[in-house]
Parts: structure tokens; sequence; C-alpha cells
């Protein structure tokens, strides 16, 4: 078909979806007429037309083959929505572009969906294992990892009763569109809205978007809001999003169009499309990228060292060497992925060939299927490996010595966006401390290759079943354990009432234990260190002001009415605020002096107290009479053991939750370790399968050549305290414990540790037997070429000659 | 896997004409008898081999030869050369043959660390042993007691022994290349082979006493 006969097909698709544009769900005009008739059967009516046009729509492209330009053609292109209408942007009520329509006149979405970022939960091909969805509740210390391939120590969400409408929500912030995400109707599970949030097409802009107005941050707060259908739009920067399906009645469904009751709460998401982008036909522009830009993949798939800054941080060197993240990783209209491993070939029969791995691109190969490689590609430097015995070539992967960080004596800890929730800005801390991944750990692989490994330490709560722990979710765990996992709470609460105290004129604290608590934007408390002049084991309540602590009370003597006229004024504010906290377990009331002060019909009560007076002002709840504590002692206990610390839970907190999951049928693993109660009631921690480590191999970043491992020499792991070998692998998890698993480099190697202990023993003697054996060779050398030389004179008549 | 083919054939090779002269040395007073040198006859021979070779006198006998050995050539304290050349040639024989015909991934660990303390072991014991017999084995000597296939194995031995060393001293250095690496193994591997070829004949051409006038 030539260029002008596809225009003419397209203008006159244009012309025709301009009259039905009127249809649109949400025009003013058309919306109300349809809801004076019959919303519902005209609903059906709009779905069934939509749905035999997005069949229309999605019908295979039919040219897909690359004609050999060399440009990429410029994307100004009718949007369509997902009923595959145009999509006008000056009207009133403009749904959010659809992927599967807009870009299927040219790209094949069917063959799409097949591609590796949107086929995980159905391809057969899963692979070398690569990094698991973590499942983090830092609440209850739940750390899971989850994969739909079967991968090892991995759970498959179904397994743990996820459906693909939780998976979406808790994951969705990181993940492409498609697959689990755009659910077949036989997948759709009752308790989900997916007829509220729309489903979630494969966002092609996600990567493809070449444009810096593209927004990771706000995608992840539209999934949140679970503005499925709308994330597309808003993070592409073409328009903008607001409104929330996460608060629309269940009921409600994209014809039944915004709401005119609400406009503050229950707001219907709309867009509002950047003018500036669409032409006079109504055709948008997509700064598109054949290739997309790294940014765009490291939004999802990069790792930093935990304890490193930004500024310090070194880049790959291919990145650095101007090659991009497809230059390798690269697919056809497929979107079949090359990952880039070493047998990847056999894993997946549909990719050509091994073209891609370290060894194809430097020392060149011959694939699995035959087909030559050579060296050199993309200008691959040819590495000569000078010293290095052939053995470590047969054993080792190339990313052992050439990829993520040097070994120290313990793996460095890094976060990754997808299991630590980096790359989501905005004034509340996104990022989680935990999942607390390690690297490098050094791992055999399927190829009997050492290999080296991210790892992290599940951790969750159990039910034992028979041999097996089956893991708990973690709304039934806060569901027993009630208040048991907010011991900040107590805290926090009154934290937050006294910021409604307008006569304190700082930023209320409390002062425990040498510490100043704060309450912290995500409504938890930050810690600082204490060095004011009351005692470190006191717990008063302060204002911080300028930088100081003031007493939230003021020193005064209750006795004189004169003087103490204003400090009680104060006082009336402070319980009155109190006592409105959320939650709060009775009526404020505080202790000074002697006196006892509490609000009674709206006035400030003064009475005597009979309890001896204690040192300074002390604030208590009065229930049924009874005074009890702001912070009682096993909350303040835990909140001393936790605040400013990464752990979420301390070994009490764990016993009570179990004796309230059930007992001993109850478990939680953490750090590598399982902890259940035993006869007597106490918090016992062992060995457990269920407690081991999850790992997958890492392939970047890697390093100059000048970096690798071993560029010091045979030492860098053969010694006897080489850190290769013998450095510590120590459990991390939630749980502020001492019982932690702590394993050997070694141990995860297949490899005898004492063996590896006496040959790097033998390095510190090789020096000098290296000088042996050389004096040896120069010896019989030296002696062999005299016998060489005598031979030849013989043979040459010279010695007869000589006698 | 040619290595492996080329090992198997060179053993067999020398094993059977070793051992088919040594049955033509032991059946020379019956050689005019039909049938003697048969194909039949040797092979019966060869089966009886075993029983005459383990046993007490055979042991005593090879005692004496090596009693005798050291003491014509390396009297005193010299016997030590002799003797670590000796075991540190068996050691490696024994650890090389075995890990490259039968296991696959080549020689690893413990046996590895032996290797490669035995061989340094062997390098200095025959750069000692040539120092102090390499005379006895000149070429350019007009009359000697030692026959001239036995000079050549014992060159032949120290030259396959100098590629041994030299080979697995390359493959420690921070000089050569992967390729050139792969290379020395090859190398070591084939050399392996020649000089534990040359030192059986050797064996048996310089310690069997051989019944022959």
């Amino acid at each position: 078909m030539s260029i002008e006969a596809k225009e003419h097909r397209k203008s006159s698709q244009g012309s025709r979806h301009k009259k039905n544009g009127d249809m649109v769900p949400g025009n003013k005009t058309q919306g109300t007429c349809f809801r004076s008739t019959s919303p519902r059967i005209l609903g059906s009516i709009i779905l069934a037309i939509g749905f035999l046009a997005i069949g229309n729509a999605a019908s295979p492209a039919k040219d897909q083959k690359w004609t050999g330009s060399r440009t990429t053609p410029v994307h100004q292109i009718p949007l369509k929505d997902e009923f595959n209408q145009p999509i006008i942007p000056t009207e009133t009520y403009p749904l959010p572009f659809s992927s599967r329509t807009t870009c299927a006149p040219c790209h094949d979405y069917a063959v799409i969906q097949k591609g590796l970022h949107f086929n995980a939960a159905v391809s057969p091909q899963a692979g070398r294992p690569g990094e698991p969805w973590v499942w983090v509740d830092e609440r209850t210390g739940t750390q899971l990892p989850l994969s739909t391939h079967s991968w090892k120590g991995m759970w498959n969400p179904k397994d743990l009763g996820l459906s693909a409408w939780d998976f979406t929500l808790l994951f969705g912030r990181h993940m492409t569109g498609g697959g689990i995400s755009e659910p077949e109707a036989k997948d759709v599970t009752p308790e989900s809205r997916w007829n509220v949030s729309g489903k979630i097409e494969i966002n092609c802009m996600g990567c493809h978007n070449a444009s810096r107005l593209q927004n990771h941050t706000e995608w992840a707060k539209q999934v949140l809001r679970q503005n499925f259908r709308w994330a597309a739009t808003a993070a592409s920067g073409l328009g903008e999003v607001g409104g929330m399906s996460s608060r629309l009645s269940p009921t409600w469904d994209i014809f039944d169009g915004p709401n005119p009751d609400d406009s503050e709460w229950a707001v219907v998401p709309s867009v509002k499309y950047d003018k500036t982008s669409f032409d006079t036909k109504h055709r948008a522009f997509f700064d598109l990228s054949y290739k997309p830009d790294d940014a765009r993949c490291l939004a999802c798939h990069s790792t930093a060292p935990a304890a490193l800054e930004k500024f310090n941080f070194d880049e790959d060197v291919h990145t650095a060497a101007g090659i991009k993240c497809v230059s390798c990783h690269r697919h056809d209209i497929t979107h079949n992925m090359v990952r880039g491993y070493e047998g990847e070939a056999a894993d997946n029969p549909l990719l050509p060939a091994e073209d891609f791995t370290c060894k194809a691109c430097h020392l060149g190969t011959e694939s699995s299927k035959g087909k030559k490689i050579l060296p050199g590609r993309l200008g691959a430097p040819y590495p000569r490996h000078k010293g290095i015995p052939a053995v470590h070539f047969e054993r080792l992967a190339c990313t052992v010595c050439h990829s993520g960080p040097l070994p120290g004596k313990e793996p460095a800890r890094v976060r990754t966006p997808r299991a630590n929730r980096l790359g989501i800005f905005g004034v509340a801390n996104w990022t989680t401390e935990f999942p607390a991944i390690q690297e490098p750990v050094y791992i055999r692989d399927k190829n009997k290759k050492l290999t080296p490994h991210r790892l992290l330490w599940p951790g969750y709560w159990g039910e034992v079943k028979e041999k097996d722990i089956a893991p708990l979710k973690p709304e039934r765990v806060l569901a027993a354990a009630g208040d048991l996992l907010f011991p900040e709470k107590s805290a926090t609460r009154v934290l937050a009432a006294l910021f409604n105290v307008a006569e304190l004129e700082g930023t209320p604290a409390l002062i425990m234990d040498g510490k100043v608590y704060e309450m912290n934007v995500d409504g938890g408390l930050d810690a600082a260190p204490y060095d004011g002049e009351r005692g470190a084991g006191d717990l008063f309540w302060a204002v911080k002001k300028d930088g100081k602590i003031l007493p939230l009370v003021p020193d005064f003597d209750p006795g004189n009415q004169e003087a103490a006229a204003e400090p009680e004024a104060k006082i009336l504010k402070i319980l009155e605020a109190l006592t409105a906290a959320e939650a709060a377990p009775g009526k404020a009331v505080l202790g000074i002096k002697g006196f006892l002060y509490q609000i009674v019909e709206n006035y400030l009560d003064k009475s005597e107290k009979k309890d001896p007076p204690a040192s300074g002002p002390q604030f208590f709840w009065l229930k049924d009479g009874k005074t009890l504590p702001f912070i009682p002692d096993p909350e303040r206990r835990t909140i001393a053991a936790l605040t400013g610390t990464e752990q979420t839970l301390t070994e009490s907190e764990v016993a009570l939750v179990l004796k309230a999951l059930g007992g001993n049928d109850h478990v939680y693993i953490s750090a590598g370790k399982l902890f259940r109660l035993n006869k007597n009631g106490e918090l016992v921690a062992k060995n457990h399968e269920a407690a081991s480590p999850v790992a997958w191999p890492l392939a970047h970043q890697v390093r100059p050549a000048r970096q690798a491992l071993g560029v010091n020499g045979c030492t860098d792991c053969h010694s006897p305290g080489s850190d290769f070998f013998f450095g510590k692998v120590r459990g991390a998890g939630p749980l502020k414990t001492e019982n932690v698993a702590v394993r050997s480099a070694s141990s995860f190697m297949d490899v005898t540790k004492p063996y590896h202990f006496l040959f790097g023993l033998s390095f510190t003697v090789r020096p000098a037997f290296k000088v042996a054996l050389f004096i040896c060779v120069f010896v019989i050398g030296s002696l062999l070429l005299i016998v060489f030389l005598v031979v030849l004179g013989r043979f040459a008549g010279l010695i007869e000659k000589r006698r | 896997m040619l290595f492996i083919i080329i090992t198997v054939l060179g053993l067999l090779a020398v094993l059977f004409r070793q051992t088919y002269l040594r049955f033509r040395e032991t059946s020379a007073a019956e050689e005019k008898r039909p049938g003697a040198l048969s194909p039949k006859a040797y092979w019966t021979w060869l089966r009886n081999r075993p029983k005459a070779v383990f046993t007490k006198e055979s042991y005593k006998r090879a005692e004496n030869i090596f009693r005798d050995w050291t003491a014509n050539h390396y009297p005193g304290r010299a016997k030590w050369i002799f003797i670590g050349l000796g075991l540190s040639f068996l050691y490696q024989v024994a650890s090389g043959l075995f890990f490259a015909v039968f296991i696959p991934r080549g020689m690893f660990g413990l046996p590895l660390l032996g290797h490669m303390g035995m061989g340094g072991l062997f390098g200095l014991s025959l750069a000692v042993l040539l120092m102090w017999r390499g005379r006895a084995y000149r070429p350019d000597k007009e009359e000697t007691e030692i026959p001239f296939p036995q000079t050549v194995l014992f060159w032949a031995f120290a030259a396959f022994g100098l590629i041994q060393v030299a080979t697995a001293l390359g493959s420690m250095l921070p000089v050569f290349t992967f390729e050139t690496q792969q290379a020395f193994i090859a190398v070591h591997r084939y050399s392996a082979l020649a000089i534990l070829l040359a030192a059986l004949i050797f064996i048996d051409i310089a310690f069997i006493p051989q019944r022959r006038p």
C-alpha cells in the first residue's frame, strides 16, 4: 500500500471516528442524553461497539518488516481511547489514550504482549533467575520474594492468594503494563475493581518516550490511586490527570462519567490534555525513541550501593563508553528481549543466538545453534587475560571478576528500584530500607560456573503445615496483632494532637531515654540524641523551638493563683487537644507538684493529687478512674529499641504476635532464622530451610578491566584471609536480634573451605616457588643446550676434528 | 578426547613393545620350537606375568636393583636426589594421568595442590640429577658402558621434563595470554605423556636385568 493510500485510509478512519466521537462516554451533551434514556443499555451498546472497534484495531499489523530506513518516523498521530474512538483534547471529559488502540494501526499489540516484559505469568521460558518482586510490609516485618516463574525460594503470588488485582496494586508502580495487570475476563476476581480503575495496558511510552516529561513518579502515583487506565497518559506528560479511582464506588464504571455531586473526595479521574502537544487535526506528537534511553530502563532495573553518595557512584563501564542498555538487550517487534546470559539460547528457543553475552562480544564464540560469532562487536576490547590460568574461564562467569562491587568482609548492601521502591519522589518517603539486598555472593549456576549473585533473606510470618511453612498475608497478621505492631502510636497520637495547640509556638517533641523524638511526615518517629539538662532516663514532653528544647508545660507553682493563670490557660488548650487525640485511651490529665489538672465540663479543674508529687509535670490518660501512662513501658522499650534503626520488630513484639496468632503452630522468619515459641512460651530461634536466602545472578555494574577482581594478582582471591572465599554473609531482616544466620562466602560456592585455605596459603610461598622453578628451568635448559650443541658438533664432525 | 585416545594408544603400544621384547627374550631358548613365538604363546605368557611379577621374590629383586643402582650411581646422600625424582615423578604421573583420562573437569582440589608441590620437587631433583649424572650420559663420549638408546631416553626424559617445568612456570607468570595459557596446558599434557613413555622404556632397558647376553 502506498503512503498516499495509507494516509487516505487513516483520514477516512479519522472522519468516521470523529462522527462516533460524539458518543464518547462522558461527553456532556450525549452523556445527559444517555442517562435520560437507559444508561446501562446504551453503555452496553457502546461497550460492544468499543470491543468491535478494538477487535479491528488490534488486528495484526500487516507489514512489520524493516524497510532499511535508519530513521524513526515522526509519531504525530491521532490518539485513541480504549474504545478505539479518537481523542479530542478540547472536549470536556476526554478519556486517556490507549496504547492498544493508538499504536495498533502500525504495531501488533498481540505480538508485543508476548514479549519478555509482559509475559512473565504465561511464558514457559523462565530462563535464568531474575530479581523477584518483593512484597514488603514494614509494619509486619514482611519481605516475601515473589515470582510467577518457578525460581528457587520465590513464592508464586497465586499460592499466597494474591490475585492479579492485588499484584498490580502492590507492584504496578514498577510494572510495564500488560500481562498480569491487563487480565483477561477469566482472570478477573470478584474483589477486584478493574471496572473502576480500568486495566493497565502496555505502557509503550514508559520505555519509548524520549521526552523528559516522562514521569515515573506520576506513574506510581496514578497506579496507587487505582487510576490504571489514566496512568500512561499522566506519566507521559501528555495530560494532567486528577481524581482518584480508589475513592470511587465499586459500582462506578467509565460510562458513568464524572460525579457532579462530589468535587472534593470521590472525584472521578479526568484528563486535561496539554493542548500544545496537539495539532489542529488533534494529532498528538509523541517524542518517541526507537531505542529507549537508559534512564527508562534504569527506572526499574538498577542497583545502587546503600552506603554510597550519588556523586560518588560510577556507572557501568559500557554506559560510560556510550553503549545503551538496548545496544545489547535487543529485540524485534516481539519484544522477546535478549537477557544476555550464557545458555540463554537453549532456555529461549525463540532467540536466534547468544550474540550478546560477554564472551560473544569480547572473545567471540560459537553459539549453541552453531553460529560463529566474531569478537569485537560494537568495539568490544579483546581481553588477553595475561597470567590467568585457563581453569578460571571454565569455572567462573565473566561477571565474577568484572561485575558488581569487589568482595569485602561482608557483601555490600544495595537497593533496587523494584524492591526498595526507588525513583518515586514526593514529600513522603517511598523508599524502603528493606529488603536488605546484598551483593556479591558467589553461587554456582546451572552451568556449574561460579556467578555473582544478589541475595536477600526473606522475612515473613508463617503457619506450620507439616514440614512446610505457609506464609501469612500481612493483613492477617495485623488483624491478629492489633496495636502490638504500632508501639509508636502511643507517642505519635500525643505529638499529632499537640500540633493543634497554636500556643506552643514550636514543634512538639518527646524526650525519652536520652533521645528527642519528633513526628515525621510519614506519621512515624524520628529520633535524635538529647543533650539537654534533664537526665538520660527521663521522659517528658517538650517543644522544640529554634533548635532549643523547652518544656511543654513551664515550671510554675500551682498553689500561687496569680502566677498559675497563664500556664493554666496553656494547660487547658493542651488537655483539650490531647483528649481529642485520635484513639485516645481516655481523658488526658496532668499531674504537677501535687495537683491534678483535668477538663471537667469544658473547664480546667484543679484538684490535689493523693500520690506523692513527681519531679516534673506528668501526663496521664484517665480511664475508669485509673491513670494510664502516655507511653507504657513495653511501648517505651520498643520505641527506644527501634526508632532510628531500620528494623521494625523486636523479639518481645514477635513473641507477643506469635501468641496472638495462635502460638506454637506459627513462626516468624527473619535474617535466616526461624523464630517460634517453645513450650514455656519463650521465643527461640533455629535454622530452617524456609529461612534460606533467595539469590539471583547479577550482571551489572561492569567495572573497567583495570578494576577487575585479580588485577592485583592471584592473592585477590587466593590468600588465607581472602574476602572472596572467607568473607561472611550475615542475615539481615526486619527483626532486631542477635540471632541471625552467618555463613561463609565459600559455603555458597560448593567448594571445600579447608582446601582453599591451604591453596591460599600456598600463595605465600608462591614467589619463592616461581624463583626456584625458574632456576630449575635455567639449569635444565642450559645442560640440554650444551648436550644439543655437542650432538650438533658430533653430527657436523667438529668434535672429531678438534680431537 | 584426542589426548585420551593418544594416551591410551601410546601406553598400549609401549607396553606391547616392551612386553613382547621381554617375551622374546624369555622364549629365546625355545625359539626354534614351532609356535613358540606365536601370539597365543605371547598371550599365555602375558597372562602369567602378573603372577610372576607380584611375588615376594620380585619385590626383593626390585629392591636389590634399586639398592645396586643407587649404590653405583648415587652414593651416600645423593640417593635422595634419585628418590626425590622417582617419588615426585610417580605422583605426577599417577595424578596427572588419572585426572586427564577419567575426570572431564581436569585436575582440581588437593591433588592439584599436591601436583604443584611435587612438580617443584620434580623440577629441582631433575636439575640436580642432570648436574650429577649428566656427564655419564654425555653424547660425545667415544667409549661408554651406557647403551645409546639409554642415553637418548635419558636426555629425552630431561627435555620433556624441562617442558613440564617450563609450562608450569609459564602458567604462573602474569605474562602469557589466555590462548598461550591454553597452549601451555596442551603442551604440558602431551609432554607428560612423552616423558612417561620415555621413562617406561628407560626403566625397562636400564633397571630390569637383560637375560639376553
